[in-house]
């Protein structure tokens, strides 16, 4: 243990000990929750995801683009799927319909930011900081939920593997965190040297990075951590419950990791995945093609972790969300322009799901297309009736139990959604 | 062209046909080396406690020092070798051009690359780009290309820019690093490549009901010019689109060139910002666009602040940017002379060591403080996918940020990147340690097991341009004093604690 010598006082060792013998009585139970945020990036046009078939204006805005309306006929991919005497799933969203139908997947319709840019870099950037526009707060906003909750938890949210990102890099949103990894799989978490002596060439990073000042000194720390904690898990198989079938994409896959993490019951917090492609300015497609690609994506991935939690349901929730939605009208290249309010996903632990949540504001076309008094946000985008921010609220407070939630949007008043139970 | 180089490549028409390909690259890796891409047998390491002033400015001004690099900047002085740099086309390139020049796909028009298969493509103009930025003895312009290539951002993978990207590559971001910005701007505008990756290609006006395609307009304006708070609104994206109605990329004969459709421009009357378009401008739209665009003091201030944030530090220091903005007022956008300012400025010369480097900087700065010899395969490419930079594989339009936050979590691959390297691991690339090692005076007698050890003493100033801290040293010191009793291999010894030096913290920043 010389080389953590820096970082770990007695008793956390002690307590990392216990939880490398995978005692899982160790975390109490309430403490081993994890929260999963998928982000589709691009600005996903949900109204094609959450089809609201039960308004005409919908029809008439997308005379190519739109999802027809659900039909009798079960076995057709081509009309959407019922919902309720509204909404209907895009049928590529047919694996979801079980975890919609027994009430663990919940949806809430109208969800945004006040962002006026139209700009996806700047949306995901406030978003992701859990900002007003224009309000600057330090760190992302699961970094600071993280961070928060370490204050009273320190053991337990500084361990290395309490957020991960899977893929290369780590999001905004987990800025300022304790700890945060990014990674495809966990088997890739390892060192190889020359000499293939981990522990000497770890004692002489250790040194160097811990004596660092700058950004660097935690990054390094981090990732000798890592290296050390995962040296049990890796090389195991992973063998998904439930019948899971996680498909070959990097979505599918990392989802799959994540859930080899959750039941390991490594102390996991929270978990980000992106999943790209979303801005169909072009060719979007319908009920195939472009978007339908993806949502096939999204849906497969989702049934698969839902499959495969079946045994650990009660300790997982995920999210998806994306930085804004797109224009009701389509326009003249078969694609659909930057609008405003989204759909938003909920499964798991803790969601009142079943249900379309949340008021449909209409899409009555407030603004015409070329008029020069347009907001920037763009015009004729779904209107916003949640803050995105209340969503992410009703999540941390009556799933996660975090009292403070000033700390991770301060100065913001939440409305009740009714999304969690 | 000089005879020596005249007579080589008549060499390897001669031979190229026999050869397998591994082994004309291997003889072009020895020709190379007697074209000087090889260790000199005497370098001077920088050993003050400060970093040393021509090892920062090729840290930034280039992809760090090729062994020698160094020696030349402190003869023939820092001011002349920026004007060497900003004068590429003098700078003799015969060495990188044999490794880098044979790749066919990089030279052909839009239309000849849809014979590619997409997988040749995609290797290609990767390898061109990393052959270029470890070998070209034009750093400068290098690191321009790269700079622009985010800014320009194209990803291969979306619709057909694979097959249009290489001449994007060409023609906008090379024949314009160095340039000037509005014609830089004013050729990515119609370049196919671009058409297609944002859309442009679909923004038509072809019947009274058709709604424009904004993606273009916006990223224009949003990211290639004005800035996202460059004081542009939605009305003005609007309209800039409906400018940018009508060109369109041939599908037949002569696929992917670009012609302008005047039966799907919009040719009535625009605004943006604030300046009258008038009616029937036709083709001329665009280019009353992006001079509008261009000429607007938000973009010399963007363009700016990007370019500080690259080469001095990611606070960008509010006075330069002033300062250079009026350069580019007064040049009309002339990318030599914002340059010239920036590597002029105090504040560039106290900005030593602040930045992280980014996973491909990481790379191409290892490689070159190697002297690597590589024709970068795909062994070495997977190496940048992995920590997240992977050439032309940027999916969004803003390119890969210059800020440290998204690349900390790179440091494990970093690492082991090092490790592999020096270790001659990666394979196709190959390293030659104890040439360097004896050209810097850093191997001596060790005792123990190992016969000759190595001298961090002498290691670290090398690689990062100034005596090691306590710490470094301390650190280094240790591990040899532990290595020196077990009974361990001698190459790998030494490569272990070369690779400890290319993991240390200050390796990363440059």
């Amino acid at each position: 243990m010389r080389i953590f010598s820096h970082t770990s006082r007695p008793s956390r060792r002690g307590f990392i000990r216990q939880l490398l013998l995978a005692n899982e009585t160790v975390v109490p139970a309430a403490k081993e929750r994890t929260l999963v945020c998928v982000f589709l990036r691009g600005a996903a046009d949900t109204l094609n995801m959450v089809v609201p078939y039960g308004d005409d204006q919908y029809y008439k805005s997308r005379p190519t683009l739109a999802i027809s309306a659900p039909s009798q006929n079960k076995d057709n991919d081509v009309t959407s799927l019922r919902l309720d005497d509204f909404y209907a799933f895009h049928p590529k969203l047919r694996p979801l319909l079980p975890a919609f139908n027994e009430g663990r997947l919940g949806i809430v319709q109208a969800v945004g930011t006040d962002n006026p840019t139209g700009s996806h870099f700047e949306a995901q950037d406030q978003m992701e900081h859990g900002e007003a526009y224009g309000r600057i707060v330090g760190g992302g906003w699961l970094g600071r939920y993280l961070r928060s909750r370490a204050a009273a938890e320190l053991t337990l949210l500084s361990a290395p593997l309490s957020a991960v990102a899977i893929g290369s890099t780590i999001p905004e949103s987990l800025r300022g965190a304790p700890t945060a990894s990014a990674m495809e799989s966990i088997d890739e978490v390892q060192i190889k040297t020359p000499l293939d002596d981990t522990a000497a060439v770890s004692s002489v990073l250790s040194a160097m990075y811990s004596a660092e000042i700058g950004v660097l000194n935690q990054p390094g720390k981090t990732t000798l951590d890592l290296l050390k904690r995962v040296e049990t898990l890796r090389g195991t198989e992973y063998k998904p419950e439930g019948g899971a079938v996680y498909l070959d994409d990097s979505f599918g896959q990392g989802l799959k990791e994540v859930a080899r993490l959750i039941k390991a019951r490594v102390g996991l917090q929270v978990a980000c995945l992106d999943l790209g492609g979303w801005d169909t300015h072009f060719f979007q497609g319908g009920s195939s093609g472009q978007q339908a690609e993806l949502i096939w994506q999204l849906a497969c991935g989702l049934a698969a972790f839902d499959a495969d939690l079946i045994s650990n349901r009660d300790r997982v929730t995920t999210l998806v969300m994306t930085e804004f939605g797109r224009r009701v009208y389509e326009n003249g290249s078969l694609g659909t322009d930057h609008g405003r309010g989204f759909a938003m996903l909920a499964m798991g632990h803790g969601i009142k799901g079943g249900k379309v949540r949340g008021k449909w504001p209409g899409l009555a076309e407030e603004e015409a297309p070329g008029s020069s008094t347009l907001s920037i946000g763009g015009p004729s985008g779904l209107k916003v009736l949640f803050d995105y921010r209340s969503v992410l609220s009703e999540v941390l407070s009556n799933i996660l139990g975090h009292r403070d939630l000033n700390q991770v949007f301060p100065n913001f008043h939440p409305e009740p959604v009714g999304l969690v139970g | 062209m000089n005879s020596s180089r005249r007579a080589l490549l008549k060499v390897l028409g001669l031979t190229g046909a026999t050869l397998p390909l591994m082994g004309c690259e291997r003889f072009i890796s020895s020709v190379t080396k007697q074209m000087g891409q090889s260790i000199p047998p005497n370098l001077s390491v920088a050993e003050e406690q400060q970093i040393d002033p021509a090892f920062h400015l090729l840290s930034r001004a280039a992809y760090g020092p090729w062994p020698g690099d160094l020696d030349r900047v402190r003869t023939i002085g820092a001011e002349k070798w920026i004007e060497e740099q900003l004068a590429p086309d003098k700078l003799d390139d015969s060495a990188c051009d044999l490794r880098a020049r044979r790749f066919e796909t990089i030279w052909h028009e839009p239309g000849t690359c849809y014979e590619y298969k997409k997988p040749v493509l995609r290797e290609e103009i990767t390898r061109h780009t990393l052959l270029r930025s470890v070998y070209s003895k034009r750093q400068l312009f290098e690191v321009m290309v790269g700079f622009w290539t985010d800014h320009l951002n194209i990803d291969l993978e979306k619709g057909d820019c694979i097959y249009l990207k290489p001449s994007d590559d060409r023609l906008v971001i090379r024949a314009h690093a160095l340039g000037n910005f509005r014609e830089m701007i004013r050729e990515s505008a119609t370049s196919p490549a671009m058409l297609v990756y944002l859309d442009g290609k679909e923004n038509k006006k072809a019947s009274p009901g058709d709604v424009p395609n904004e993606n273009y307009a916006r990223e224009l304006l949003e990211l290639h010019t004005l800035g996202v708070d460059g004081g542009y609104t939605q009305s003005d994206v609007s309209e800039a689109a409906r400018c940018l109605t009508g060109w369109r990329l041939r599908t037949g004969w002569r696929k992917g060139t670009v012609y302008f459709d005047a039966s799907h421009h919009d040719d009535g009357e625009k605004r943006v910002l604030g300046q009258l378009i008038p009616a029937g401008g036709g083709a001329a739209d665009l280019d009353r666009l992006v001079d509008i665009a261009c000429s607007h003091p938000s973009t010399a201030k963007h363009i700016v602040a990007k370019l500080v944030r690259r080469f001095v530090s990611e606070e960008v220091p509010a006075s330069l940017v002033t300062r250079v903005g009026k350069v580019f007022t007064a040049t009309d956008g002339d990318i030599k002379s914002l340059l010239r300012t920036i590597f002029g400025s105090d504040e560039f010369k106290a900005a030593k060591g602040l930045k992280f480097k980014r996973p491909f900087h990481y790379i191409v700065s290892s490689l070159r403080a190697l002297g690597a010899d590589t024709h970068a395969h795909q062994p070495l490419i997977e190496y940048l996918q992995r920590m997240g930079q992977g050439p032309f594989q940027h999916p969004t339009p803003d390119g890969y940020p210059d800020r440290a936050a998204p690349w900390l979590g790179t440091l494990l691959w970093r690492w082991n990147f090092a490790f592999a390297l020096t270790s001659n691991r990666v394979p196709t690339v190959r390293v030659a340690l104890d040439q360097l090692a004896h050209a810097i005076g850093a191997i001596g007698p060790s005792g123990g097991s190992v016969k000759n050890g190595l001298r961090p003493g002498r290691l670290i100033p090398y690689f990062i341009g100034r005596a090691g801290s306590a710490a470094e040293l301390g650190a280094l010191n240790d591990y040899v004093g532990t290595q020196r009793v077990a009974d361990v291999d001698e190459a790998n010894y030494h490569a272990e604690l070369v690779a400890l030096v290319l993991a240390s913290p200050a390796f990363q920043r440059c």
